[in-house]
């Protein structure tokens, strides 16, 4: 059972609010989408989806690229799968990726070698993800070392 | 004898002569092979006394149990004797084509004595060992020669040349299986150059492996071939090679930039990394024997100052040795360096962080016009490092040649001051280009390294960044990049694995998802060593420890561990800055937890007798019990 979300609406409401912050940032967004690539996030407990599209025109103005929570039929470039509560961490800056995918807690398919050139480009948003959850009322969600 | 072929040749190169070592079979499996085993015939066969440069100096090739088997990451061979750098021991590790080959023709080691009375060939074809004239080949460059033995000697010929710089005995010259693949590190090029041995050939990789299980050995390669390709370091390197991730490693405070002054620049990450490599200069991949990786890089440079023709293309050292270390974010200008380098045969990581120190002394005013010869030595000037102090540091010539090529330890001992202060380097030998003020267990793992400071010898590098886990040996990553805890007990499993990895001569990259369990069974497959696990880790500390020993014959103590005081200040910007590295503080854990003696920085007594090392533990405490 998941220790920070309740259900799979709570994670899509939690990351929609993320990921639109972190899709309208000048620095982190500019640089995303130069990745030229959709990405498929799975999620374990809850059973979730999201797939972010940096390789098609964004879908709405002052945004770097498009993310859809729940199943959607854009086909993925590359995907990767991993419990919901790993990735709730990770954001937070506290989980060490490349050990993850080295332990099997994070398995992924496709072009991974262009996933893992965000990694750089996405640290920024490390500190965006406590603050969204502050902002949203979820300070009681906030990981600390 | 299965795997091994059990000769190991011996041949006296002022004699003329070659002579047949045959070990038994139970040194081969205490050392298992490659460096560990090299270590062994060094300690039993040196004169410690012996500059490392005189014809009594040792020169040994060791293949590993793997050999020939056809794996991906088991093409390596390694190479020990008392390196020209730094005084201590010497060993180097390298891939290509020459070592698989060396096997097929029915060897497992060279062990090399002597001085030629003239510029030499080793031609080794099959049963047939010969020294013969290389008088034609002295003084050019690697490329120019290989083409040249080639031609010789055969398209089915391989080949270990060394350049002029090796010649000229600059203590840091490498040697280059193909033009492309290197024993880069300790001047192994400045050991065969003063016994003039320009090269060593064999004419044809052609024979029989003799393999314990080869049904087994079959099956192991058939499963573990799809699991290298499918890792995801091998698919970073095969896409983008070695610099694969370098502006990765830029945020996390890994790259070091104009001689380790900073660990950040993200233009240069930008501009230097592997996939900007691909994009801008890539023709295609290239592989060592047998390899699915295939991590290295064919570049071509099609126009402009630093235009070079198809030809092998630089690897993460030396993209940042050249790159970022002295200031630049000029990616042609790199290949362009370090094509000149490997040619002229220096270690593109010696040679760049020699003249980074040097850039820095310019600037800091230490190092004057007087000095330099009226050359003004700025950052990032790429012209003159390609063009103008490369080759003077290969042919010793002008006053900065000179200098240069003594390395940084040596140059900055020769200008004295507080200038060694600001070299980046252990024991003598230049850091590798992996920052340890952003994964602190590489400060340990540099200062206690056997041959200073090195990123493969021991596994620390690897286990840090969350690369490999090995719940079989008690290691499950749990580290944090950023501190000392845990490192010391890590490097204890990190200096077996490091010596496993050398001794087996498996590739660090194409091993990473195999267990030790799965690496004991390859090495019983192949060579019926009847290994358990825990037999092949004592074998590879018994490797470490030996090592350990014959640097404390060889004038090193435990003083000797430690780094350059550049490597231990505070990161200065990124990320990293001002994190303190408690560097004595995991030294400490560290020699107690392998029963490390404070001064002479050798295993206890009782240590050595348990690793079954009681002559060793005689002759390094005589009289004690």
């Amino acid at each position: 059972m998941s220790t920070y979300y309740k259900d799979a609406d709570d994670l899509y409401k939690i990351y929609g609010y993320f990921l639109d912050r972190v899709l309208q940032d000048e620095k982190i967004g500019t640089k995303m989408s130069k990745a030229g690539i959709i990405i498929k996030f799975i999620y374990t407990d809850p059973d979730a989806e999201i797939t972010i599209d940096l390789k098609n025109p964004p879908s709405k103005k002052g945004y770097y690229g498009t993310f859809y929570l729940g199943p959607c039929d854009l086909k993925e470039d590359v995907w990767s799968k991993q419990p919901a509560d790993h990735s709730h961490r990770f954001w937070h800056g506290l989980e060490n990726p490349i050990a993850g995918v080295t332990k099997g807690i994070i398995k992924q398919g496709g072009k991974v070698t262009a996933m893992l050139k965000l990694l750089p480009v996405i640290k920024p948003a490390f500190k965006m993800y406590p603050i969204a959850l502050k902002e949203m009322g979820l300070d009681h969600l906030i990981v600390s070392k | 004898m299965h795997g091994n072929t059990g000769k190991i040749a011996d041949i006296s190169l002022a004699e003329g002569t070659v002579t047949m070592l045959n070990l038994p079979e139970d040194t081969y499996r205490s050392f298992i092979g490659g460096s560990g085993l090299g270590a062994k015939l060094f300690w039993d066969r040196a004169d410690f006394s012996a500059d490392p440069l005189s014809p009594e100096a040792l020169f040994i090739l060791m293949n590993g149990p793997l050999t020939g088997i056809r794996l991906s990451g088991a093409s390596r061979m390694s190479a020990t004797a008392r390196s020209p750098l730094t005084g201590g021991l010497a060993e180097s590790s390298c891939g290509g084509y020459f070592a698989p080959a060396l096997r097929l023709a029915g060897y497992d080691g060279l062990v090399i004595t002597g001085r030629a009375d003239k510029p030499s060939v080793i031609c080794i074809d099959k049963d047939i060992i010969t020294i013969e004239d290389a008088a034609s080949l002295w003084g050019r460059g690697i490329e120019e020669s290989t083409m040249a033995l080639h031609g010789t000697y055969g398209k089915k010929s391989t080949s270990l040349v060394i350049g002029p710089a090796g010649e000229n005995l600059v203590p840091f010259a490498c040697i280059l299986n193909e033009a492309h693949h290197a024993f880069g590190r300790c001047g192994m090029g400045a050991v065969m150059g003063s016994k003039n041995l320009k090269a060593i050939v064999v004419k044809e990789a052609k024979g029989e492996l003799s393999l314990a299980d080869p049904d087994r050995v079959k099956a192991m390669i058939k499963e573990l071939t799809p699991r290298i390709r499918e890792h995801l370091i091998s698919q970073v390197l095969h896409d983008f090679g070695t610099s694969g991730n370098l502006e990765g490693h830029m945020y996390s405070g890994d790259v070091p930039v104009k001689n380790w002054t900073s660990n950040f620049n993200e233009e240069m990450g930008d501009a230097l990394t592997g996939s900007t490599l691909s994009e801008r200069f890539l023709k295609k991949v290239g592989t060592c024997a047998y390899c699915a990786v295939a991590c290295k890089r064919i570049v071509q440079v099609d126009e402009g100052p630093y235009a070079i023709p198809e030809g092998p293309g630089p690897e993460y050292e030396t993209v940042v040795s050249f790159g970022s270390l002295l200031g630049t974010p000029d990616l042609a200008a790199v290949c362009k360096a370090g094509r000149v380098c490997n040619d002229l045969g220096m270690d593109t990581i010696s040679a760049g962080a020699t003249i980074a120190w040097a850039m820095e002394a310019y600037e800091r005013g230490d190092l004057t016009d007087e000095r330099t010869g009226g050359m003004a030595l700025r950052w990032g000037d790429m012209d003159l490092v390609a063009n103008s102090i490369l080759p003077m540091m290969a042919s010793r010539s002008g006053k900065l040649g000179e200098l240069l090529s003594k390395g940084s330890a040596g140059a900055a001992r020769a200008i004295g001051g507080n200038t060694i202060n600001y070299t980046a380097q252990s024991k003598g030998l230049e850091a590798p280009m992996h920052d340890p003020r952003g994964g602190h267990g590489h400060a340990l793992a540099y200062a206690v390294s056997p041959r200073g400071a090195c990123h493969v010898q021991t596994a620390m590098h690897f286990m840090e960044t969350g690369a490999c886990n090995y719940p079989e040996i008690g290691f499950e990553f749990d580290l944090e990049a950023l501190t000392g805890d845990g490192k010391p007990e890590t490097m204890v499993l990190a200096a077996a694995i490091g010596c496993i990895e050398n001794s087996a001569c498996l590739c660090q990259f194409a091993d990473r998802s195999f267990t030790m369990q799965e690496i004991a069974e390859l090495i019983n497959a192949a060579a019926g060593y009847k290994y358990t696990l825990s037999e092949m880790m004592d074998a590879g500390m018994r490797g470490y420890d030996l090592k350990r020993c014959i640097n404390f014959l060889l004038g090193f103590t435990a003083a000797d561990d430690t780094l350059s005081p550049r490597l231990l200040e505070p990161a200065r910007d990124g990320d990293t800055a001002g994190i303190e590295i408690h560097f004595d503080d995991m030294k400490k854990k560290f020699y107690h937890l392998m029963e490390l003696d404070p001064v002479k920085g050798v295993p206890s007594r009782r240590r050595l007798e348990a690793e079954g090392l009681s002559d060793e533990a005689e002759r390094i405490w005589p009289g004690t019990s």
